[in-house]
C-alpha cells in the first residue's frame, strides 16, 4: 500500500473493477480520466458546485473532493448507471419532462443528489428538498423546473433493481 | 494530480507508528473536504496523506463515565443521525444542520473540522460550550488538548506532526437546560462560509433568572473562544428583552477589543448584537408585568 502507484478494487454502475491507480488522483479524475464515464462534470474543482455529485455507499458526495483511493471496497453510482436511452430512470424522466434541464451541466450530478435523497426519504417534502439539493447550484433553470421534477419522481415507485 | 502518496492504516498502532517515522512528513486525511482543496490551491504539499476515516477506534459516539466521546472520524452527517448527540449535544447538532452542503456533510469530519483550526469552522463553538477536551495520542502516551489550546492562530495546529486525536470528550447537556442553539451568518443560506457564528445552552431558575449559560464565539476572532463576560454578566439575571441586548452590546465591545476596529467592524458590530438576539431570543422573559 506504501507508494505511488496504488491497487483498488470497487463496483461501480453494478460492474466490479480492480485498477492500479496514482496514489494523487481525484475520484472526479478516475471516473471521467480513467473509467472515461464523461456524465460526471468538474464545475468549480473545489466542492463549492456540485456538478461532480456521485453516490457512493448510498451517500452523495462530491467526486472532486475525494482521492480515487478512497473508492476502494467502495459500491459507485454515477448517472451512466440511472438509465440509458430508451430506458431512462424516473428521475431522468421527471426532470425531462419537467423542463428541469437546460444547459445540462449540473443535471448529472442533481440527479445524483435525487437519487441519495430518495432511497433516504421517500416523500420529501419542498424544504427537504432544496436542503437536499443545496450543494447542486444551477445557473439555467432558477431551481423552481428542478424541484418540481423531484417532487414528481418521488410519487414514481421505484425502478426495479435500482 | 497531486504528488502525494497514499497510506491506509489497518489500525490505529500502525497509524501511529507510521506518524511517529513520518509524521513531519504527513498530513492525516480523513474526509478531504479541506485537504483536496488545499492540494489544489497549492496551500498544502505533503508527502504522505495517512488515510484514518475507516478506523473503527476513531468513529464511536457513546456516553462514557458521564462524558459525551465523539470519535475524530465522525463524519458531520453522522452526527446528525446520532439521538445520542441529539439529547446530549443539541447545539452541536444545530451546527451540522447549517454544515456546507449534504455532499459535504457525508465525507467531512468532526476531527478535521477542529484540527483544521479555521476560525469558522462551524462545530467549533459547539465543542467550546460543552467544554471539549481533545484525546491527543502518540504511541508514547496521550495527552488532553481543550478546543481552545487547539489553534496556536488561524489554520495553525498546536499539535505535534506525531500527533493523532483520536476523540473529543464533551460534558453533556445538563438536563435541566432546555435552550441550546448555534446560529451563523453567512454570505448564503447554504454551503457557506460562517461568517459570524455562535453557540449557548442555557437553563432558568423558577424566577426566570438565568441559572445556567454557555457561550461561545466563531469566526469573529482570530481563535474562536467562549466569553465569560457575557455569561458572567447574564448569570442569575432575568433575561428581558433590555437584559438581552445589553449582554450583545458587551459580546460586540469584547470581540472589537480583540480584533480592533477593523472596516468590517461597521458591519460585524452590529451584526453580532444582532444575531445574538435572534439566537438568544427563546429565552427572554416577558418584560411586560401586570
Amino acid at each position: 500500500m506504501k507508494s505511488n502507484t496504488i491497487p483498488i478494487s470497487f463496483t461501480i454502475n453494478g460492474e466490479k473493477k480492480e485498477l492500479d491507480i496514482h496514489a494523487g488522483i481525484s475520484a472526479l479524475e478516475l471516473i471521467r480520466d480513467i473509467l472515461e464515464l464523461k456524465g460526471t462534470k468538474e464545475g468549480c474543482g473545489i466542492g463549492e458546485c456540485g456538478a461532480c455529485t456521485i453516490v457512493v455507499d448510498g451517500r452523495a458526495i462530491n467526486a472532486c473532493l475525494m482521492l480515487a483511493a478512497q473508492l476502494d471496497g467502495r459500491e459507485i453510482l454515477t448517472v451512466e448507471g440511472l438509465g440509458q436511452a430508451g430506458d431512462l430512470h424516473p428521475i431522468q424522466e421527471a426532470f425531462a419532462e419537467q423542463h428541469a434541464v437546460q444547459c445540462g451541466f449540473c443535471t448529472p450530478g442533481l440527479m445524483m443528489s435525487t437519487h441519495a435523497l430518495l432511497a433516504e426519504n421517500t416523500n420529501p417534502d419542498r424544504s427537504e428538498i432544496v436542503k437536499a439539493i443545496a450543494g447542486n447550484l444551477c445557473r439555467c433553470t432558477g431551481y423552481q423546473s428542478i424541484v418540481s421534477a423531484i417532487e414528481d419522481a418521488a410519487k414514481q415507485p421505484p425502478k426495479e433493481g435500482k | 494530480m497531486f504528488d502525494v502518496e497514499y497510506i491506509r492504516p489497518n489500525n490505529l498502532s500502525t497509524a501511529l507508528d507510521f506518524l511517529n517515522t513520518k509524521g513531519t512528513e504527513s498530513k492525516i486525511l480523513a474526509g478531504g473536504t479541506d485537504i483536496m482543496v488545499d492540494l489544489r490551491s497549492g496551500t498544502l504539499k505533503t508527502r504522505y496523506l495517512l488515510d484514518v476515516s475507516r478506523l473503527d477506534d476513531l468513529k464511536k459516539i457513546e456516553i462514557l463515565d458521564g462524558k459525551l466521546s465523539i470519535g475524530t472520524a465522525v463524519t458531520i452527517a453522522e452526527l446528525l443521525e446520532s439521538e445520542t448527540i441529539a439529547a446530549s449535544a443539541p447545539a452541536l447538532r444545530r451546527a451540522a444542520e447549517k454544515f456546507a452542503s449534504k455532499q459535504i456533510r457525508n465525507v467531512a469530519t468532526i476531527g478535521g473540522n477542529v484540527a483544521h483550526c479555521s476560525p469558522c469552522g462551524d462545530t467549533i463553538p459547539p465543542l467550546l460550550i460543552h467544554e471539549a477536551q481533545a484525546l491527543v495520542v502518540t504511541p508514547q502516551g496521550q495527552r488532553n488538548v481543550t478546543i481552545e489550546e487547539m489553534a496556536s492562530g488561524p489554520y495553525h495546529c498546536s499539535l505535534h506532526p506525531n500527533e493523532l486525536i483520536t476523540h473529543f470528550v464533551l460534558e453533556p447537556k445538563p438536563p435541566e437546560v432546555d435552550f441550546a442553539d448555534f446560529q451563523k451568518i453567512g454570505r448564503r443560506q447554504e454551503l457557506a462560509i460562517a461568517r459570524m457564528s455562535m453557540a449557548a445552552m442555557a437553563s432558568k431558575e423558577d424566577d426566570h433568572s438565568i441559572s445556567f449559560l454557555r457561550f461561545a464565539l466563531g469566526s469573529c476572532t482570530p481563535t474562536p473562544h467562549r466569553f465569560n463576560e457575557v455569561e458572567d454578566f447574564l448569570m442569575g439575571k432575568i433575561p428581558t428583552e433590555n437584559v438581552l441586548w445589553e449582554a450583545g452590546k458587551i459580546l460586540a465591545d469584547k470581540m472589537l477589543d480583540i480584533t480592533g476596529r477593523r472596516p468590517s467592524a461597521v458591519y460585524k458590530e452590529p451584526a453580532i448584537q444582532g444575531l445574538f438576539m435572534r439566537m438568544m431570543h427563546p429565552l427572554t422573559y416577558p418584560s411586560l408585568q401586570v
